[in-house]
């Protein structure tokens, strides 16, 4: 088994061969929130300005609303600026995640809001 | 074997639960290795043979097989006696849909059934946060009643002491979980099997464990029990086509199309690097994983090849006072001392091409190692 052969890549070939940099987190990420977070409907938002696509869906915890997520690896630097036009491209939502993808696999997503957002507790 | 007889006989005290579990974990995790070497049962050939300074005991190496996937980075491992054995014996790879252990299988089939649960520790986590949450939920609100409380002492007049209010609000040493809180977390997995009771098809493992090219190779060159495929193909790649293929991934795409080998291989290819790293430390009998406290630092004897380098090695430059200490102190948080891990990449002028094309390059790398802790007056004495 590998990338190219594995159920996933149908749905995100054309992706993977936009962004070919991103491919590893794309593809990860994929299949993390598919299988391991367990989550639904998701689709694939392209977000050029960042040089790769994000991800929309629903969270079992929060079925009402679309979870926006953008994948990115560790070693890679990302601006505000960056960050700013992934919120624009998903169309201005409260809030998006940020995968970080480690070179074995593992992923911390981490929750950014716009602006000063008092953390619920 | 004899720390297996020792956790028996104190067995029989009240920590019974606790050896029993730590009895089989030194079973399972016996093997720091892959390898093991074969029981002889003939005590006389052992003695005999021992004489001449000869073992009869010979090594086993269990042959499990990979395949070689460059968009990720890694060596797949589908077959479950082959995770099974290097998870257990070294604690090589990484399930990738778990945070170690692939345990992506049990912890849907737990979801699905209610009896017979086998514990995963993302469970343990999570049951941990869900707790740690309510304690939050606890707290706040304790605060918000306190606060309530001295307002209305304030407008009557009344003084309230300092312990009557700190009385109100829950610490987290002394807090417990209220039954409330777990029906919480019942009722929620709940909801999960009734979705899933109307799906009983057996469930297909969309799992596989991931070996980074670090552990891939150590165990391909260095123990000699695992193969590695491409995909699609029959063979296995041979020691010299892993070399190249592994370093070829690091490069930029544009680059990987060349495939003449002078345009390939260079000392500084990432891969080069970690995989000296991570030599050297499980030589020591280091389990190394990502996020170990220790920090690669490459440095470049030859400083124009920094600049004509196609990798942009992450800390090559010199580090600002603000890494440093955010480093330090996230690692002092979640107490791991730092190790800076120093390695000094030969000048492309020194280094041979032919040297290039085997692990014999190694023997130019260097390693030098600086541990870091913080420095607190009030709490050190030397």
């Amino acid at each position: 088994m590998e990338t190219k052969t594995h159920p996933t890549y149908a749905t995100l070939s054309i992706s993977i061969k936009r962004y070919p940099r991103a491919a590893s987190a794309i593809f990860q990420t994929y299949n993390d929130l598919l299988l391991a977070q367990q989550w639904s409907e998701i689709e694939i938002v392209d977000l050029p300005t960042c040089g790769r696509c994000g991800f929309r869906g629903r969270r079992p915890e929060n079925p009402n609303t679309r979870t926006c997520v953008v994948p990115c690896s560790l070693a890679e630097t990302i601006s505000m600026t960056w960050l700013k036009s992934a919120f624009g491209e998903f169309e201005q939502p409260e809030e998006v995640f940020l995968a970080i993808n480690a070179e074995d696999s593992s992923i911390v997503y981490y929750k950014l809001s716009t602006g000063i957002t008092k953390p619920p507790v | 074997m004899s720390s297996v007889n020792q956790s028996q006989s104190r067995g029989n005290s009240s920590q019974k639960k606790g050896g029993r579990k730590r009895n089989e974990n030194n079973v399972i995790y016996a093997n720091p290795l892959p390898i093991t070497f074969s029981r002889v049962e003939n005590r006389f050939t052992v003695t005999a043979l021992g004489i001449f300074g000869i073992s009869p005991a010979r090594l086993l190496k269990p042959q499990c097989k990979g395949t070689f996937d460059p968009i990720t980075r890694s060596v797949w491992i589908t077959d479950p006696k082959d995770r099974a054995i290097l998870w257990r014996r070294g604690f090589f790879g990484k399930g990738n849909l778990s945070r170690s252990e692939p345990s992506w299988l049990v912890r849907q089939t737990n979801i699905r059934t209610a009896v017979g649960r086998q514990t995963t520790s993302e469970e343990v986590t999570a049951k941990r946060r869900a707790e740690r949450k309510q304690f939050k939920l606890d707290r706040a609100r304790g605060i918000a009643a306190a606060a309530a409380e001295a307002e209305s002492a304030f407008a009557e007049g009344r003084i309230i002491s300092a312990e009557e209010t700190k009385a109100l609000i829950p610490s987290a040493a002394t807090w417990k979980p209220s039954p409330s809180t777990q029906n919480v977390t019942l009722s929620f997995l709940e909801q999960y099997q009734g979705a899933a009771d109307l799906d009983a098809e057996p469930l297909e493992d969309m799992e596989h464990m991931q070996l980074t090219f670090s552990e891939a190779f150590f165990l391909t060159w260095a123990l000699d029990c695992l193969s590695i495929r491409r995909p699609n193909a029959l063979e296995p790649m041979t020691l010299p086509e892993i070399w190249i293929a592994f370093q070829t991934t690091h490069l930029p795409p544009h680059l990987q199309a060349y495939s003449s080998q002078e345009s390939i291989l260079r000392p500084d290819n990432p891969f080069l690097l970690n995989y000296f790293f991570f030599h050297h430390y499980r030589s020591l009998g280091w389990v190394v994983k990502n996020g170990f406290a220790v920090v690669l630092i490459p440095v470049y004897e030859d400083a124009r090849d920094a600049e004509s380098s196609p990798f942009s090695l992450s800390n090559s430059e010199p580090f600002t006072w603000q890494w440093l200490s955010t480093i330090n102190r996230v690692n002092s948080q979640v107490q791991k001392t730092l190790v800076l891990s120093y390695v000094t990449i030969p000048a492309l002028s020194r280094v041979s091409l032919t040297e290039l094309t085997s692990p014999a390059c190694f023997e130019r790398y260097s390693i030098r190692e600086i541990i870091i802790r913080r420095f607190v007056p009030a709490r050190m004495r030397d």
